[in-house]
Parts: structure tokens; sequence; C-alpha cells
């Protein structure tokens, strides 16, 4: 699957910025040129060649502070997403087989949680249990799960019914096998398009807790605390808010673009686009 | 907290595109109106509200025995004179006649005793501990207020001004709730509309005793918006006057709006409680006092405005005592010598620093003892107040505005229960002694200062609090309002006019 998203300008695109955010997660605390936590008298200054995106209010280097903090956003992120791929898929899979008490038990609580607004409850959650982004993020992973829940549910049920599935039973085959060996298939590329998009959320949300102040103890940099300490002192640096918020519109640009193009290339459809291009460019090369 | 700042900025927003800020004239027609933008009361009863900063929005709604001039010196306002007996332990304060309150109940010598001994019971008062002095309070006659003490105090004439005697109406202080949030006094507005979180609208009262003196006919307060939004909500007319935070003055000034520094009172520390490890050990708090670096609060959150202090008041006020100055200059190595003296590694302590929302104050103290080996780590706590007052807390930031009475200033934070003292019950040798002779010198005695300063040497004694800076009152305003009498810490409606 991912040589066909890559074949694609798109999926490119995505790749490129995503693995270009996820070294800066990696390398960034190395390749910051000061202590991000260090201050400085000079506070509020203008980008120069020590400082290329000037200093914060208390004189601490601005960049080395987004390079550190892109590790809290990427961690955050991966974290929703795999928290909801777990608490989703495995429900969503098994309410097929296990019988209508837990297919009953699972649509409720799917039903139930999708109605919280994830954003107010991870808040809600940090105030009890202390305010870390592990708990939020554990929060809002289970809130989005019915995400996940309903695609792997609605892709197993399309295939359960099939008559070659139907075939498979009858003949002996246990539902682990089934599971395994057809069930698998059809769920994995609709997961993979979800997966994507809630990355995508997690940054928004990781962006929009540690904005508020909820999540990280200063003086740990983030990228929405760099933001919301920007928007404070526009009068000194009117233009330092475009820094961490193109970092953040551009993360969850590339989530966004790289689902859609997993969308495109998945199943049938992407077989018969792939295949409408590929035609296509033999005409144009003949 | 700062999602209803960011609401509240859009409404602002709105409101100016949509032309709906009318210059001077309330949004009803009447006459000039001055829209304040500012973080409304919580609470509207002044024994409840307490002695903080609130009180200042809530001399709109209520008038007091006393209010204070520009030297900062007790001068009348509902008593016009008072008198000391001979011994100094009774005062009489001789109110205006035919007072009134908003809800046409009588302001006399008995609502005056009524709230004297609300306040110094009610369940709820956060005033209680202000009024220590206080004995009895009799109603001498119809406009004589005989007040017995407990203690020479001849401070209580600066006590009873707008911090502490903004006097409420009896009758409605019969259902506190209700009064909480529908204020009813006899100031120089009265309440016509309070939405909570969103806006209070106040007219003019015309039984306020120096209404003369009064010009505006409305005065509108709106939930005080993000701060960055604050010049442009000035500058488009949307609101008139708004407290101001020292990095939006550049932005002010640049659009050409009037910044006022109030004078004031205002001190801030770093509260330390000695009954908890590790500040039970004397060597740690010094290793503390040496460890703070006062130039760079003064810098990085105050912009320059302020100034550095290490005593309850800013220094060149009465009570500030040159000789306690600077006793602990900020110096890193000793500070890391003390630590290890006290047998602490670099590394080895570690202690939450609880505050009750993100400051830039906060993040400097962190650093600064982080450089000596302290590891403090900054917890943000929206209910912060109740384990603060409750002397809970191992280390805490607070910042007051003052009080009217220097007395009441060293005894709430010296004092063995001080409200701003966390170390409660503790109180430097000394100290009771030497503040109740200050207390019991005349205020037009030539010893008052010398007995004051004694007093805060005394109390400096105190392990329990380091000081650190003197924020500004700053507050910017359109050109159509005048200039605000320099009150220290208070604003004066008297003689303010907004024009169109």
């Amino acid at each position: 699957m991912l040589r066909r998203v890559l074949s694609l300008a798109s999926g490119r695109i995505a790749a490129g910025i995503l693995t270009f955010i996820v070294l800066l997660a990696v390398l960034g605390p190395l390749l910051a040129p000061h202590d991000p936590l260090e201050g400085g008298v000079d506070v509020l200054a203008a980008p120069s060649g020590s400082h290329w995106l000037g200093t914060d209010y208390l004189g601490r280097d601005v960049l080395s502070r987004l390079l550190d903090g892109s590790r809290v956003s990427v961690l955050g992120s991966v974290q929703v997403a795999l928290v909801a791929l777990v608490a989703g898929v495995i429900p969503g899979i098994l309410s097929v087989y296990l019988g209508t008490v837990f297919e009953w038990f699972t649509l409720r609580l799917a039903d139930t949680l999708i109605a919280l607004p994830f954003l107010v409850f991870a808040v809600a959650v940090t105030a009890l249990l202390g305010n870390g982004i592990p708990q939020a993020m554990l929060t809002v992973g289970i809130l989005i799960s019915p995400l996940f829940y309903r695609v792997s549910r609605a892709a197993t049920l399309s295939v359960a019914r099939s008559p070659y599935v139907e075939a498979a039973i009858i003949s002996g085959a246990s539902i682990g096998w089934v599971v395994r060996r057809h069930v698998w298939v059809k769920v994995l590329p609709p997961i993979a398009v979800a997966l994507a998009n809630t990355a995508g959320v997690g940054f928004v949300v990781v962006s929009s807790l540690t904005f508020l102040g909820i999540g990280v103890q200063p003086p740990a940099p983030t990228w929405g605390g760099v933001l919301a300490a920007d928007l404070g002192y526009l009068s000194f640096r009117p233009w330092a808010p475009l820094v961490p918020t193109a970092l953040i519109m551009a993360t969850v640009w590339a989530c966004n673009l790289l689902a859609d193009a997993i969308r495109d290339v998945s199943g049938e459809a992407g077989r018969a686009l792939l295949n409408s291009r590929a035609v296509r460019r033999r005409h144009v090369h003949s | 907290m700062r999602r209803t700042k960011w609401v509240a900025a859009a409404a602002a927003l709105t409101l100016a595109l949509t032309g709906c800020a009318a210059g001077a004239t309330g949004a009803d027609g009447t006459g000039p109106t001055l829209r304040w933008a500012v973080t409304l009361p919580a609470h509207w009863d002044p024994v409840v509200s307490g002695s903080g900063a609130q009180f200042r929005i809530l001399s709109l709604a209520y008038a007091s025995l006393t209010e204070i001039n520009e030297k900062g010196e007790a001068v009348p306002s509902l008593a016009s004179s008072w008198d000391y007996n001979a011994k100094g332990d009774q005062v009489t304060f001789h109110l205006r006649p035919n007072l009134k309150f908003s809800d046409g109940e009588p302001l006399n010598a008995a609502a005056v005793k009524a709230y004297l001994e609300r306040a110094k019971t009610q369940k709820d008062s956060a005033l209680f501990g202000d009024l220590t002095s206080i004995k009895s309070v009799n109603a001498g006659s119809d406009t004589d207020v005989v007040i017995d003490l407990t203690q020479v105090d001849y401070q209580i004439p600066l006590l009873l001004g707008e911090r502490v005697a903004q006097i409420t109406s009896p009758k409605a202080a019969q259902d506190p709730k209700k009064l909480d949030q529908s204020p009813v006094g006899a100031g120089p507005f009265v309440v016509t509309e309070n939405v909570p979180g969103s806006h209070v609208h106040l007219k003019k009262n015309p039984d306020y005793w120096d209404a003369a003196n009064i010009h505006i006919d409305r005065v509108e307060l709106l939930a005080a918006p993000e701060e960055a939004t604050i010049v442009s909500g000035v500058q488009t007319g949307v609101y008139d006057l708004a407290n101001l935070t020292p990095s939006q003055v550049k932005a002010a000034q640049a659009a050409g709006l009037d910044v006022v520094q109030q004078p004031g009172f205002n001190a801030s520390n770093v509260s330390i409680n000695v009954n908890k490890k590790p500040f039970d050990d004397p060597r740690v708090v010094d290793a503390v006092r040496f460890a703070i670096n006062r130039q760079e609060f003064v810098d990085k959150v105050t912009f320059g405005y302020g100034e550095s202090t290490d005593q309850p008041f800013p220094a060149g006020y009465l009570a500030y005592d040159p000789q306690s100055a600077n006793r602990y200059p900020y110096d890193v190595a000793k500070a890391k010598q003390l630590l290890a003296e006290a047998g602490y590694q670099p590394g080895a302590i570690k202690v939450d620093l609880v505050i009750p929302a993100q400051s830039t104050a906060a993040e400097i103290v962190q650093a600064q003892l982080g450089a000596i080996g302290v590891t403090a780590t900054i917890k943000v706590d929206p209910n912060w107040a109740t384990p603060f007052f409750a002397k809970d807390l191992a280390l805490s930031l607070y910042g007051t505005t003052g009080r009217e009475s220097p007395v009441q200033t060293l005894t709430a934070h010296f004092g063995p229960n001080g409200p701003l003292n966390l170390s409660t019950p503790y109180q430097p040798a000394g100290f009771q002694a030497a503040v109740a002779k200050a207390r019991q010198t005349p205020l037009n005695s030539p010893d008052y200062q010398a007995n004051l300063r004694a007093a805060t040497r005394a109390g400096l004694e105190s392990r329990a609090l380091v000081f650190t800076y003197s924020q500004p009152n700053l507050f910017v305003k359109s050109k159509k309002v005048s200039a605000l009498t320099p009150i220290p810490g208070q604003i004066h409606w008297t003689g303010l006019t907004v024009g169109s």
C-alpha cells in the first residue's frame, strides 16, 4: 500500500512533511542551537544570527523551544491514534462474532462515547487525574475510538456475510482464521485512512490543550504553548505566531492529505484509479 | 479563563465592527457613559469579597466610612469626621446626616453597626481577620458610631476605608446570598443589570453623599478580553478604560491612547511554609532568599514599569524600612553553600510551586531556584485559594495590592493568623510588640514613621516571605476620559468625566 500511496503526488507530499516532522521529534532536541529552558536578558528579541526566530518573554530561544516541543506533539498524536485504534478495532471486529449481548453493549458504549466533546472531556480528565499529556491523550483516544469501532465493524460485516466466508466457516475454519485470512484484508484500508485522520486530530488536540496551558508543566516547550505565549506579546513580535501556526497547520494538513491518498489507492476504486492513471501515462508516452 | 477571554474578545470585535460602540452615550441613550473592561467580581458583597483588589470595582456601588487622599491619609466619606478618646481605645465616627442606601433604607449608625458586626461574624466573611481591634460597635446617636477597641489602635480610620468598610444595606444583608449578586449600597452608582461573566450595568445614584461631583450617568463593566486585544478595544471605542498589563504599554502608546500609572502599595512575594519540609530548616529559607534576583522580575514581568522590593510595600512608602533594604542580595554561590551546609545536594530538594494561573513570575522563580539546585515543579491549581488560605501549601506566590493601613499590611503578612502568612501560626520574634507599638502611635505623632519602620523591620525577620517586586497599577484610557486622581491603589469616581 505504501508504494501505491507514494505513487500519488499528494501521498509523496504528505509523506515528505510527516517524515520531516517525525525527524524533528526525534532529532529536534539535538538540533536545538540553545537550551530551550535557559532564559537570557534579551527578551522578545527579533530574529538574529544567534536566535534565528528571536527570543520569548523570558529570553529563551524560540527556535530551540519549537524544535524541543515537536516531540510532545508527535508523541501525543501517535498516542491518540494508537489508543483509538486498539480500543476501537478489536471490539469492532469482535462485535460481529461474539453474540448479541456483546454487540448491543459495544454499540451503546460507542454511541455514548461519540456524544462526548473530547476536548472538554480531556480538560476535565486532566483536572481530575493531574495535568499531563498522557492521560489527556488516553482520554481523547478512547473518545475517538468509536470511529474505528464503526469502520472496522462495517468492514467486518461486509465480509462476514459473504458466501466464501460462510463456506469457510461451514468447512470448519475458526473465527480467528477467518479474521486473519479474510476480514483483516478488508478492514485494513479504511482503518489506515481513519488512522491518518486521527493522527491529524491528535495534533490539533495536543496543540489546543497546550495552548490552554493544559497537559504540560512549564517551562517545558510545546508548539501550542509557544503560540499562546506569542499572542500575549503581539506588539513586540507581531509575526511570531505564524511559525508555530504554520508547523501545526502543515502537520495536520499532511495527515489529512495522507488519509486522502490512502483512500484513493485503497480497494477496487483505488486500483481503478491507479489503472486509469497508468493508462493515461501510456497514452501520453505513446 | 483563557477561553472566556477569547469569547469576550470576539464579542468586543463584533461590537466594534457593527458600530455598536456609540461614543460616550450609553446603550439606552443616557448621558456620559464609562465603559470599563475589567475582570468582573465574583462577589458583590464586600464582606465576602474581602480586602483584595476587587474593592475598586465594588466602590462603584458602595460608599465607605472613610477614604484616602493622594498622600494616603484618611479623609471623610460617609463619616464627615471622627475622634478618639484620650486613651485611644475608643473611636467615634460622625456620619453625614440623611444618608440612605439605594433601596431607600437609612444609612445611619445602626446600619454601620450591623455591617461591622456582620463582617466580624458572618461565616464566609473575608474581613473578620482585619477587624480584630474592634471589640464592640454601638450607635451613640443616629449619626454617631461608637467603636470600642480591644487595644489602643490609631489605624482605625485608615482601616475602615474602601477595602474593609463599604457599608451594605442591613435590609439587603438579611439575604447575604442575594446581596452577593445584587449589591445594595450607598455608592456613587446603582447596579441595574448584572450578567455574570458578561457585563454589569450601573446608573448614577442621585442619593450618593457626593453626587454633585459625579459627572458620569452610567458605567458599563464589560468582561475583560484577552490582554492582547485590550488596546484595540479601547482604540475602537468598545471600552473607555481598561486595566493594562505591562506588555501592552508599548502598543497602547503607539495607538495614541493614555497610559495611566496609578500609585499603589503593590508588592509580590514568594510565600514559604516553614512548617513544611524542607523549609523547616532556616538555612534552606536563607538559600531561597539569596537565590532571588529581583531585577529579573522588574525586567521581564513589569517591563521596567515596576520596581524591585524586599518589603511588603514599594520603596519610598511610609512604612518602608531603609535599614532592612537589601539584607539578602542576589548571591547564587551563597545560596548553594547554605543548601550544602543544610545537607542538600543539588537536585535533592524537589518542591511544588502551586499557583492559581500560569505566570511569568512563576517561571522566573522556578528558574532561579533551579540555578541553586532546587527543583520547583509548577502546579497550576484553579482552586489555589483554598489550600493557600488554609496554609496547606509549601511554596506559592502572592501579589498584594496592599492596604491603606500599613499596620494592616504588616499583620496580614507577618501576624500569626495573617491571611498572607503561609506559615501560620509562625511569627517572627518581637513582631507582636513592635506592631502593637506602631498601632498605638497616633498618625500625627512625630514617632509614627519610626515606629512603623521598626514594626516592618521586626516583620521582615519572618522566614515565611521573600518579597520580590512591585507591580505597577496600569490603566489605558481613551482621551475622552479625564485624568484619574492619583489615589494610591484606588480609583475615585468623583470629578471623573467622559467626553464625547
